[in-house]
Order: C-alpha cells, then structure tokens, then sequence
C-alpha cells in the first residue's frame, strides 16, 4: 500500500521560502513543490541545478561537426565548383552557416530533451493538485520520513493555509 | 551571468496573484469588444488585396511588379527588410529579460514576441514571392536531388534561408514555451469545453511543478542565451544581401551593424505603439507602466543617435573614399538629387524626431510617443527604400538609370502582410494571456 504524504497548501511564496528552510534544515525530504510561479529562492531550496546546459553543450558541438561534415561533403567531395577561382575549400563562408545550424539544432534537441525528461508533451492530460495551483496558491508535497505529527507542527507555525494527508 | 535587480516595483499597485490573474485574464474572459471585429475586418480586408495580389504574381509573374532591368529588388526586398527588423524587437526583449536578468521586461515580452513571430512570417513570404516560381521554392534547401545539384553555400542569400528559418523556428518555441504556465492557468480556469479541451492540449499537462519549472527555466535560459548572438547573424546576414555587392551604397563594411541598430531602432518603435494601443484599450496600466514607455523611449533616443551617426559616417566616408560613383550615391542621388525627400524624409523620421525624448515631458506624454514611434516606423521604411531604389536606379552606367514606381500588386503584397500582422495579433491578444502572467507575479515584488 502506498503511504500517504503531506500535503501543505501556502497561499504566501514568502511563507512558502520559510517552510522550506527549516524543512531543509531538518533534512524532510521535500518530494516537490507546485505552484502558479516559480521564484529562484523556492527553486533554489526544492531543486537541484538542471543538467540541461551539458546537454545543450554536447548538442552544439555535433551541430558543429556534422555540419563541417556536410558543408566539406558537398562542396569539396560531391559537387566542387570553382566561383570566380576562388578556392574550392573556404572556411570563412562556412562560418555563417555553422553557427547558424549549431543553433537551430541545439534548440530543437535541447527541447524535445526537455519534454523527454519532464515528460510534458501537447495533449498530456492534466494532473493538477487543484485550480489554485495555476493561480495562487503553493502546495509543499513532504515524503513521510520523518515524525508526521512534529512537521504538521512546524508547517502551521510558519503559515501554512492547510495542511493535510494525500495519497499522491 | 549578469545580474541586476529591478529599478522599480513590477506591478503598479500592490497586488495579489489572484489579482493579478483576474485582471491580465480580463481581455480574454470578457465578451468580445466592438473594435476587434472592427479590427478583424479591417485585417480580412487587407487580407483579401493581399490574396488578389499574391494570385496576380503566382499566375502572371513577376512582371505585374514595378521591377526594371535596373532594379531588380523594389518594393518586396524593402518590405523584407521592414518586417524582419521589426521582429527583432521581440527577441531584444527577450534577451532583457532572460539574459541580462532585465524583469521589468516580464509585461512587454509576451506581446513583442508575438510580434515577432507574425512580423517574420510576414517577412519571410517577399523572398519566397521573390523568386518568380515560388512553387520552387524547396529548391533552396540543400537535399540530395535528381539535379544531383547542391546550393552555393557561399552566397548569403542561402544564408539568410537558413538564418530566417532558424529565426522563426527560434521566436516561435520562446514565444511558446514563455505561455505554457499561462495557458494551463487559462485552462483551469476554462468554462466552456472547447476552450479547456484546447487550453489543456497545448499547455501540455503543465501543473506547476518546480522540478520541471527548473528545468523551464533552464531551458529558456538556455534559448534565450541562443537567440541573443542569433538575433544578430540574423540582420548581419540580411545586410551582407547588400554589403557583399558590388554597387555604390551598398558595399560598405557599416551595413551589418547599421542594419542592426536600425531593426532593433524600428522593432522598438513598432513594440511601443502597440503597448500603448493595448494599455489604453484594456486598461492594464498597472502592469505596462509610465516607467516601461519610458524605458522604451529611451532605448529609442540612443537607437535613433546611434542611427544618426550611421547617416553621417556613411556619408563621409562616400566623401573620404574619393569614389566618384559613392559620393554620387551619397551626396548626389540620395541627398541632393531625385531621392532627396525620402532621404530627408528619413533623416527627419529616425535621427531628428526621436531627439524629443530628451525632454522628460514628451516621454511622459502618451500621445507624442504614440506620434514619435509611429514617425519611426515611416523613417524605417523610408531608409530601407532609399539604400535599394537610389543604389539600384542610379548605378555606374547613366544609360541604365531608370525610375521606379510601385504597381497596385505591389502595394497589395504589403497591405496582404498588414493583414497577416494585423489579424494574427488580433487573434492573440483574443486567445492568449498579452502579459506573461507567471512572470509578473514572480516579479511583482520588485525580481527575485
């Protein structure tokens, strides 16, 4: 049987960020947070930095070889033509064109990478928490590793609206 | 990363988020209003020369334009440069705000992105009318073909294919990915079954999770640091079209930059007008405050001196070259002779006008900048007119030189890309939040 988790409803991100330190003092693990806004400071106590920057890196740089590749295919190997003789190899042409692919292919990997991970893509139904949560209010999602009855405690002192137990 | 707090408070008055909610979700929940029928209409009509216009080019050719031997770019290529520079607005705001962590640019964003990416659709249809059999067009795109031909990678006009694609494709996911928050509040908030069925389809099963809200941000991040040196290759590609010519006026080393500073000078001209249209009509001057005109204004007081400069570098360089054909372009042609009023014209309009920003009052006052960026807007036009048609009807040889005039299928194309702009912003503001909601309250105690 699933165990139940805290559910606490903060309509104040303020009170939210206190909750959340002391939470994170205490070493709760705080499953996650969902809210109508994200400000850094919730961020920042709720989740990890995102790996997403290496991966645009590492699609750049393939961006970057696999054009080469095909730029020096078609223009040295398949089909060479000589533009007023000008040499047939030109970088500085290829320059433009590079930074133009590294970018358009970076954007598109890089967010079908982040559907991939979050799992977010047109026509997913809905599983919200409630309607508020895409209005104003914040709801602190808690695993139950720590005596429940002392965090409902700790949560109503630093604000919380409602505190109760969901099955998640 | 850069970082810098907010100069003033987000929001104009003290709000809640579900103030906040309710008030930016009004022109879209409220009845439908007299003038966006009104609007529409006008857009259809529009739309309609337009559809007339791009029939007459399709069946008969090119040669229903007002092109001559001599010039051969005319009101298409002019309008292709107008419409894309005015898209860069929409990226500059966003690199503000996603780059140089500028916040009070959260409530202009949303809009000036939109019309970016309506502006480079516009844009995006004169190169491929352009090319006299646009039926053709997938031929510039370098695939293996029975012609067991490649495209010349070398010619900047196959880098502008690949620069305005990428472009679009690039304004369309920030513009997209900024609402995803919104349309899911629009969804929760939906009465009717269409609207929660479609609301909920695009906005992806969003439901507020900071984990993936992480993972957003990075994302933006991460797009936004993109399109910044993109916006530039962009306009940089567009003026090497010209640059890399050989005629006078034209191949100059001061286009890329020029034509830069002159899109982002046009696109924030064309994005406070349509702020100030909107604050009035849906009275949200809480959220686009006298503050962001201000800032917009002034952005076009150093847009229009750095413009001026160009004017004036441009033309004594003509002198200092000693060129006999450049400084008859320049100080002939363009400023003396038979393109002398669009030339002053546009000095008038981009480097003169704009100088009233100097003068707290006249940003303060909402119909002189309503006056001034519509001003901007004609200037822009003019300047893009007068480096095509005096550079091409006046050129080395005296028995080529011809005039030029536009033909009513001309000026149906442009006003077909009016109604492309003006329908799909009518459109927007209808069905999707004009101010990235999230954002403000995120902001509204002055960033975060």
């Amino acid at each position: 049987m699933a165990s139940k988790n805290i559910v606490a409803k903060f309509t104040d991100e303020e009170k939210l960020s206190k909750a959340l330190t002391r939470l994170n003092d205490k070493k709760v693990n705080i499953l996650d947070v969902y809210g109508p806004f994200a400000t850094h400071d919730i961020l920042k106590k709720v989740t990890r930095e995102s790996r997403l920057p290496y991966m645009a890196i590492l699609y750049g740089i393939t961006a970057i070889i696999l054009m080469f590749a095909f730029l020096y295919y078609t223009t040295v190997i398949d089909y060479p033509i000589s533009y007023g003789g000008k040499p047939i190899f030109s970088f500085p042409p290829m320059v433009v064109l590079l930074f133009l692919i590294t970018i358009l292919l970076t954007t598109i990997l890089s967010t079908l990478t982040f559907h991939g991970r979050s799992l977010i893509f047109p026509g997913k139904p809905a599983d919200i928490m409630d309607e508020s949560v895409t209005d104003d209010a914040f709801f602190l999602v808690l695993d139950q590793n720590y005596n429940p009855e002392e965090i409902k405690v700790w949560l109503q002192e630093d604000g919380a609206d409602e505190v109760t137990e969901k099955e998640i | 990363m850069i970082t810098s707090s907010i100069r003033w408070p987000m929001v104009g008055a003290e709000k809640t988020s579900k103030e906040i909610t309710n008030e930016l979700l009004a022109p879209n929940e409220s009845k439908i209003p007299v003038w966006w029928y009104i609007g529409m209409t006008i857009g259809t009509i529009l739309l309609a020369y337009g559809g007339w216009a791009f029939y007459m080019s399709f069946t008969v050719g090119l040669g229903t334009w007002g092109l001559t031997n001599s010039v051969a770019w005319g009101w298409d290529i002019i309008n292709f440069v107008w419409w894309i520079g005015i898209g860069h607005a929409g990226t500059a705001f966003t690199i503000f705000f996603l780059v140089f962590r500028q916040h009070w640019a959260a409530s202009i964003n949303r809009t000036a992105e939109a019309m970016t990416v309506f502006a480079v659709m516009c844009a995006g249809l004169f190169p491929i009318l352009h090319l006299g059999r646009p039926w053709l067009v997938f031929f510039i795109f370098p695939y293996p073909n029975t012609r067991l031909l490649w495209v010349n990678f070398n010619s900047p006009l196959l880098w502008d294919v690949f620069a305005i694609s990428t472009y679009l494709l690039m304004s369309i996911t920030l513009w997209y990915f900024g609402m995803i928050p919104d349309l899911a509040t629009m969804r929760d908030r939906a009465k009717n079954k269409i609207s929660k069925t479609l609301y909920g389809f695009f906005s992806m099963g969003w439901n507020g999770s900071m984990i993936t809200y992480r993972r957003y941000e990075t994302l933006t991040k991460i797009l936004g640091g993109m399109a910044a040196p993109l916006v530039i290759s962009v306009h940089t590609i567009v003026a090497l079209d010209f640059a890399v010519s050989i005629l006078p006026g034209w191949h100059t080393t001061i286009l890329p930059p020029y034509f830069f500073v002159g899109a982002i000078f046009s696109g924030f001209a064309m994005v406070l007008t349509i702020m100030i249209l909107m604050r009035n009509v849906f009275k949200i001057t809480d959220f686009i405050t006298e503050k962001h005109l201000d800032a917009i204004a002034n952005v076009l007081k150093f847009g229009s001196l750095v413009i001026g400069l160009a004017y004036v570098i441009e033309m004594f360089i003509a002198w200092y070259s000693g060129m006999n054909y450049e400084m008859y372009t320049f100080l002939n042609a363009r400023a003396t002779g038979n393109f002398s009023l669009a030339f002053w014209t546009m000095v008038f309009c981009n480097a003169l006008a704009p100088q009233v920003f100097w003068f707290k009052k006249a940003r303060k006052n909402i119909i002189i900048l309503f006056i001034v960026s519509i001003i901007i807007n004609i200037g822009m036009w003019f300047e893009r007119y007068i480096i095509l048609i005096s550079s091409l009807a006046e050129d080395f040889l005296p028995s080529s030189w011809t005039g030029y005039t536009p033909t009513l299928v001309d000026i149906g194309i442009f006003a077909g890309t009016f109604g492309i702009f003006i329908s799909g912003m009518l459109l927007f503001i209808r069905y999707i939040p004009i101010i990235a909601i999230n954002e403000v309250k995120a902001n509204k105690k002055g960033g975060n």
